[in-house]
C-alpha cells in the first residue's frame, strides 16, 4: 500500500511537470508587447508601487521569460518549489495572500453543493434503479439529461431572472448586501448565506445529473448480481435487499468518486462563481486569466493540476480501502 | 475471389427458388417449427431497430433532424440575412433647422483666374462696414504686396471685389539691381534675367573687378561689384531718385508723383497724353441724372505704395478683373432639393441691380428686387424660380433641404414673433420624413413623403431662431419586441434575432463537428497506434494521455481568449484556434477508449487470421481493428458534440470565443447579459438557451440511444 502510493505519488509528480511545461509554454509564447502593456498599465495604476522596469524585472526573474523555453521553465519551477510565486497582478498582494482570502468561500460553495448532490442525486439514482423503465426511471433520466445539457450560464441567467428580476427575492450578484456593515455578525452570515443560494442552486442542478446517472448504474449492476438473486432467494424481505445488501455495495463506487472529488472544493466554479460575483478562487482566477496576471494565472493552474493528480489518487487509494476485493499493485 | 462471386448468385439463385415455393405453398400454412418463420436481421438493422424502440433517442433524433433543418435549411428560405440591419419610423424629437438673419457678407468666387491675396478677402467684411458707415459706393484697398483692389457697391448687400492689373513702372528711393556675374578669367559674363548691357560693359567690368569689392563707373553709372568665388563677381547697379522699369511718361507723371509723394496720397492720376477728350455716353447720361458733361480727359491712374525698405513703388493702374461677389443673400429655391450653383448665385447677385438678366447653367434668368429687401428670380417661362433673402432658414446641418413652402411657414411666424416681441410660438406644417442615410424619405413616385408636424420656434438670445420638431426619422430598429415581421425581435444592432440564431446554429453546430472530428482524428490514430504496438509505444501515448488528461481545458482557453482579446485577432481565426485548441485538448478520453477496445480486439482469432494472411500493419489498425472500434466511437462522438457545443457557447457567453459579427448561441445571450438588457429582453435570451438546451439534450440522448442499441447488454 506504502510502496503502491509512493510510486503514484513520484508518477503523478512525473505528470505535473509535463502538465506545467505545457502551461508554461502558453505563458512563455504570449506576445512580449502583451507583456509590455500588461506592465506598463500596471506601474500606472493608482498606489503600483513599482515602476514599469520593475515589473518586467520581477517577471523576468521569476519566470524567466527572459531565457530559452526550458532554462525560462526551470527558473520558474525553482521558484515555485521555494513558495515564491510572487506578487498578483490583477489583485496587487502577493499571491499566496489573494489564495487565502478567496479559497474559504469557493470551500463553503462546493461543500454545500456537494452535501445537496448528494443528498438528492443518490436517492433518486437508486429508486430509478429500483424500478427500472418505470415512471421514476424515466423521470430521472429526463432530469438529468436536461441537467447535464444545462449549459451554466444559461442555469444562472435564468435563476437571476426569475429570482431577482422577476420575484426580486435575492440580490442579482456579489456577496453582500448593501447595509451589510450595520448587520450583527450573526446577520453578516446570513446574509453572506443568501447570496449563496443561487450559486449553489446552480452548482448543484449542473452537478446532479451526472451523480445521479452513475448511482443509477451502479445499482443496475449491484441489483443484478448473484448475491442479490441469493438474498432474494433466500427470502430476504426486499427492503432490507435493497437498503443492506445492494445499497452498501452501490456505496463502493460512489465514496470512491466522491472522495476524489473532495479536491476539487479547493478549485472553486470558475463560471458560477464568476457569473455570481462571489468572491472565490474561481472568480479570482477568471479576472486574473482575463487580465492577464501571469502570476495568479500560473499559481491557480498548477493548484487544479495538483488537485486533479491528487483527486485520482485518492479515488484508486480509496477504491482499494473501501472495497477488499481489490488489490493494489 | 471469383469463387465467391459466384457463390453469392447461387446463393442469391436459391433464395429465390425457395421464395417462390413458399408463395407457392402459402396457403397451405406453416408449421410451428418452420425455419422460415424465424426471422433474422443483420446487425445493423438490429441495432436501428433497437435504437428506434428508444423513446427518447427517437425525441433527441426528431430534435436534432429538426435543428439541423432550422440552423442549415432554414437561412434558405429566411428573408433576412444576419447581418441586415432593420430600420423603423419613430418620432425624434430634434433641432431640426437654425433660422437667423444674416448680417454678415460671404464670398463667391466669379473669376477664379482673379487672383486674390487671402487678407484681403478675409477683410471685406470690415471694409463693407467701413463703406456702409461712409456710405461709400466705392472703395480701394491695397494688398500687402501693394495690389490694389477695388470694392463696389453693386446694391443692398451686394459687394463685389476686383483686383487691378497694376505694372510697376518705377520705384522712388535707392534702388540695388544685380547686374550680372562676370568669371574675370574668361571675361564671361552672364546678364541677371532682362538686362544687357553689351560687350563694351563686360570688358571694363572685367577690368575693373579685382579684390573682394569695389566700385568702377561705366556710362555715367556707378556699379558696385562683390567677390562670389574665385575670381567670380557679383555686380550690383545702384541707382538713387527714378529708376524705370518700362517707358517713363514724361515730366508731367514726375511731378505728379512728388505731389503725391509730398501729400502722403496712394493714388494720383494724369492726363492720357495719347487720348482724346471724350464725352460720356447719353444713356449713362440720363441715367444718372447729371448736367450736361464736359468732355472728359481720359486719367491714366497710379497707384503709390510704401515697400518695406523705405522706398515708394508706382503702378500704372491698368483694367479691374471682379473676382469675388460678397452678399447677406441666401437663395430659396422654390423647387426643395434643386441645387444652387455657384454660377446661377453668382449670376443673380452681379445681374440684380444692373441688368436683371443672367444665363446660368445653360439656363435663362431674369432678377428683380421684390420690394422687400430681397430678390426674386424667374426662369425663362416666367414663373418664380427662387428667392434671395438675408434671412436664412436652414436645416441643422446648415444644408439648404428644406421646401419653400416650410420656409415660409416659418418665416411668417418668425415675422410674428418679432412683432410681438414673443420668445417662443410654434407652428404646424408639413415636415418630409428621413430615411437612414439622413437624406430625405421618398415615395414610389419620387415625391417625399411629408407628415404634418408642430414645429417649436424658439429665440435665442444672440437672435436666431430654433426650430424644434417631433421629425418622423428612419431609425435602426433596436430590441424590437417580437412581432409578427421579427418573431424573436431584434438585437442590439438591428439584426433580427431569428435569423441571427440560425446563423449563430450553423457556426455552434460546425464547431461541435469540427471539434468532435479532430478528437476522434487524433484519438484514434493516438490510441490505435498505443493499443496496437503495446510496450513503450503504448507506454509514451498513454503518459501523454495522463498529460492532456491532467489539463485544466476550460482555463486555457479563457487564457487563450483573452490573449487573442489582447492581440485584436480577426473573428474568422479565432474561430479556427479555438477549434483547434478545443480538438486538441480532448483527444485524451478517445484514444484511451480505442487502446482499450484494440487490446482486447488483438488478441481475437481474426487478429492472428490477418497476421497469418499478412496484411500491412497499417491496414491491420485501420482497416480491421479500427472498425471494430466504430459503435463505441459513434457512441463517443455524439456524446461529445453536446459537451463541445456548451463549452464553446459558455466561452461565447463570456466574450472569449466567437466574436461579432459572426453570431454562435453564445455570442447572442452575451449581447444581452448585463443585467439591465437581461431584464428588460428576455425575448432574445430564453429561446436561444433553450434552443442550446435542446439540443446538447437531443445530442445527449441520440448517443445514449445508440450506446444501448449497439451494446444492449450493458443497458440490462
Amino acid at each position: 500500500m506504502l510502496k503502491y502510493t509512493t510510486k503514484r505519488l513520484l508518477y503523478s509528480a512525473v505528470i505535473l511537470i509535463f502538465v506545467m511545461f505545457i502551461i508554461y509554454t502558453l505563458m512563455y509564447s504570449m506576445p512580449t508587447t502583451y507583456l509590455e502593456q500588461k506592465a506598463r498599465e500596471l506601474a500606472s495604476k493608482p498606489g503600483a508601487g513599482k515602476s514599469y522596469d520593475q515589473w518586467l524585472e520581477d517577471l523576468n526573474a521569476q519566470y524567466g521569460m527572459d531565457k530559452g523555453l526550458i532554462a525560462g521553465y526551470f527558473t520558474w519551477v525553482g521558484t515555485a518549489l521555494r513558495g515564491e510565486w510572487g506578487e498578483s497582478w490583477a489583485w496587487t498582494v502577493p499571491v499566496v495572500e489573494q489564495f487565502n482570502n478567496t479559497v474559504w468561500y469557493s470551500f463553503a460553495l462546493g461543500l454545500v453543493t456537494l452535501i445537496l448532490q448528494i443528498i438528492i442525486a443518490i436517492p433518486l439514482g437508486i429508486s430509478a434503479a429500483r424500478r427500472q423503465y418505470g415512471f421514476t426511471d424515466y423521470f430521472t433520466s429526463v432530469v438529468s439529461m436536461i441537467c447535464i445539457s444545462m449549459p451554466t450560464f444559461f442555469l444562472a441567467t435564468l435563476l437571476k431572472y426569475i429570482f431577482s428580476v422577476q420575484l426580486g427575492w435575492l440580490d442579482l450578484s456579489g456577496m453582500q448586501s448593501r447595509d451589510y456593515m450595520y448587520l450583527s455578525d450573526f446577520g453578516k452570515v446570513l446574509d453572506v448565506a443568501e447570496h449563496f443560494i443561487m450559486p449553489a442552486i446552480t452548482l448543484t442542478v449542473i452537478g446532479i445529473g451526472s451523480l445521479m446517472r452513475y448511482t443509477r448504474t451502479n445499482m443496475l449492476e449491484v441489483l443484478n448480481s448473484d448475491y442479490i438473486r441469493t438474498a432474494r432467494a433466500k427470502g430476504v424481505p426486499e427492503k432490507k435487499v435493497i437498503n443492506r445488501h445492494a445499497f452498501r455495495n452501490t456505496l463502493i463506487p460512489l465514496v470512491t468518486t466522491l472522495g476524489g472529488s473532495l479536491t476539487t472544493l479547493f478549485s472553486g466554479a470558475l463560471i458560477t462563481e464568476t457569473l455570481f460575483s462571489i468572491r472565490g478562487i474561481g472568480y479570482a482566477s477568471y479576472h486574473s486569466m482575463v487580465q492577464g496576471d501571469i502570476p495568479f494565472t500560473m499559481f491557480y493552474l498548477a493548484l487544479i493540476s495538483i488537485l486533479t493528480l491528487l483527486g485520482n489518487l485518492i479515488t484508486d487509494l480509496l477504491y482499494a480501502a473501501v472495497d477488499p476485493r481489490v488489490r493494489l499493485s | 475471389m471469383a469463387n465467391y462471386k459466384d457463390l453469392n448468385e447461387a446463393l442469391k439463385a436459391k433464395e429465390a427458388r425457395e421464395r417462390a415455393e413458399q408463395t407457392a405453398h402459402a396457403d397451405e400454412g406453416m408449421h410451428l417449427d418452420d425455419v422460415s418463420r424465424v426471422k433474422i436481421l443483420s446487425p445493423g438493422r438490429q441495432v436501428t431497430k433497437r435504437f428506434m424502440r428508444n423513446r427518447l433517442a427517437i425525441f433527441g433524433l426528431y430534435v436534432l433532424i429538426i435543428m439541423f433543418v432550422f440552423c442549415f435549411i432554414g437561412p434558405l428560405f429566411y428573408p433576412y440575412g444576419q447581418t441586415e440591419v432593420f430600420y423603423k419610423y419613430d418620432t425624434i424629437s430634434v433641432d431640426y433647422a437654425l433660422a437667423s438673419e444674416t448680417t454678415s457678407y460671404t464670398g463667391y468666387t466669379v473669376d477664379e483666374g482673379v487672383e486674390l491675396e487671402r487678407n484681403v478677402v478675409s477683410m471685406m467684411n470690415t471694409n463693407i462696414k467701413a463703406m456702409e458707415a461712409g456710405s461709400l459706393s466705392e472703395m480701394n484697398v491695397s494688398g500687402s504686396d501693394g495690389t490694389l483692389y477695388g470694392l463696389e457697391k453693386l446694391g443692398e448687400g451686394i459687394y463685389t471685389l476686383s483686383r487691378y492689373d497694376a505694372e510697376r513702372l518705377c520705384t522712388v528711393g535707392r534702388t540695388v539691381l544685380h547686374v550680372g556675374l562676370i568669371d574675370t578669367i574668361t571675361g564671361e559674363m552672364s546678364y541677371s534675367e532682362g538686362v544687357d548691357l553689351g560687350s563694351a560693359f563686360v570688358s571694363a567690368a572685367a577690368a575693373a573687378c579685382s579684390g573682394t569689392e569695389g566700385e568702377f563707373e561705366y556710362g555715367g553709372t556707378t556699379y558696385s561689384f562683390e567677390r562670389a568665388a574665385g575670381r567670380r563677381y557679383d555686380i550690383y547697379a545702384a541707382n538713387e531718385g527714378i529708376t524705370y522699369y518700362a517707358e517713363a511718361p514724361g515730366r508731367e507723371f514726375e511731378s505728379a508723383l512728388e505731389a503725391a509723394i509730398d501729400n502722403g496720397d496712394t493714388m494720383f492720376s494724369i492726363d492720357d497724353p495719347d487720348a482724346e477728350p471724350v464725352l460720356p455716353a447719353e444713356g449713362e447720361e440720363a441715367a444718372e441724372g447729371e448736367e450736361p458733361a464736359e468732355p472728359v480727359v481720359p486719367q491714366i491712374e497710379f497707384d503709390l505704395h510704401l515697400d518695406s525698405d523705405g522706398n515708394y513703388s508706382v503702378y500704372q493702374i491698368g483694367e479691374k478683373h471682379t473676382g469675388m461677389v460678397f452678399t447677406t443673400f441666401s437663395p430659396n429655391m422654390y423647387n426643395a432639393g434643386t441645387s444652387v450653383t455657384d454660377e446661377f448665385r453668382v449670376g443673380t447677385l452681379l445681374s440684380a441691380y444692373t441688368t436683371g438678366e443672367f444665363t446660368a447653367d445653360g439656363q435663362d434668368y431674369t432678377v428683380e428686387p421684390d420690394g422687400e429687401g430681397g430678390l426674386l428670380v424667374r426662369d425663362s417661362s416666367g414663373s418664380e424660380y427662387a428667392d434671395f433673402t438675408t434671412f436664412v432658414i436652414r436645416r441643422y446641418d446648415g444644408k439648404d433641404t428644406m421646401s419653400y413652402a416650410l420656409k415660409s411657414d416659418i418665416r411668417e411666424v418668425v415675422a410674428e414673433m418679432d412683432e410681438s416681441g414673443e420668445m417662443r410660438a410654434s407652428v404646424i406644417s408639413q415636415v418630409p420624413q428621413q430615411s437612414a442615410d439622413g437624406g430625405y424619405q421618398l415615395d414610389e413616385d419620387g415625391n417625399q413623403i411629408l407628415n404634418d408636424t408642430e414645429l417649436r420656434i424658439t429665440r435665442r438670445d444672440t437672435g436666431e431662431y430654433v426650430i424644434n420638431c417631433d421629425q418622423i426619422t428612419y431609425l435602426i430598429d433596436l430590441y424590437a419586441k417580437p412581432s409578427a415581421e421579427h418573431i424573436l425581435g431584434t438585437d442590439g444592432d438591428g439584426f433580427d434575432v431569428l435569423s441571427r440564431v440560425m446563423y449563430g446554429g450553423r457556426i455552434s453546430l460546425m464547431v461541435g463537428f469540427v471539434v468532435v472530428f479532430l478528437e476522434i482524428f487524433l484519438g484514434v490514430i493516438m490510441g490505435g497506434l498505443a493499443g496496437y504496438y503495446g510496450k513503450w509505444v503504448d507506454n509514451l501515448i498513454m503518459r501523454l494521455v495522463d498529460i492532456f488528461y491532467c489539463l485544466p481545458s476550460m482555463p486555457i482557453m479563457i487564457i487563450l481568449g483573452a490573449l487573442m482579446d489582447a492581440l485584436r485577432m480577426n473573428t474568422y481565426v479565432r474561430l479556427m484556434l479555438m477549434m483547434a485548441a478545443l480538438g486538441i485538448m480532448g483527444w485524451a478520453g478517445i484514444a484511451r477508449m480505442v487502446r482499450g477496445q484494440i487490446l482486447s480486439l488483438r488478441e481475437q482469432e481474426f487478429m492472428v487470421a490477418t497476421e497469418a494472411t499478412g496484411i500491412r500493419v497499417k491496414d491491420r489498425i485501420f482497416r480491421h481493428l479500427v472498425p471494430n472500434v466504430m459503435p463505441q466511437l459513434i457512441v463517443i462522438a455524439t456524446l461529445n458534440i453536446g459537451g463541445v457545443i456548451i463549452t464553446e457557447s459558455t466561452l461565447s457567453f463570456l466574450g472569449l470565443g466567437v466574436k461579432h459579427p459572426l453570431a454562435t448561441w453564445g455570442t447572442i445571450i452575451n449581447s444581452v447579459s448585463s443585467a439591465s438588457a437581461m431584464s428588460e429582453y428576455p425575448f432574445i435570451w430564453i429561446p436561444v438557451g433553450l434552443l442550446i438546451c435542446f439540443t446538447v439534450i437531443a445530442f445527449n440522448f441520440v448517443g445514449d440511444g445508440l450506446r444501448d442499441a449497439y451494446d444492449p447488454k450493458a443497458k440490462r
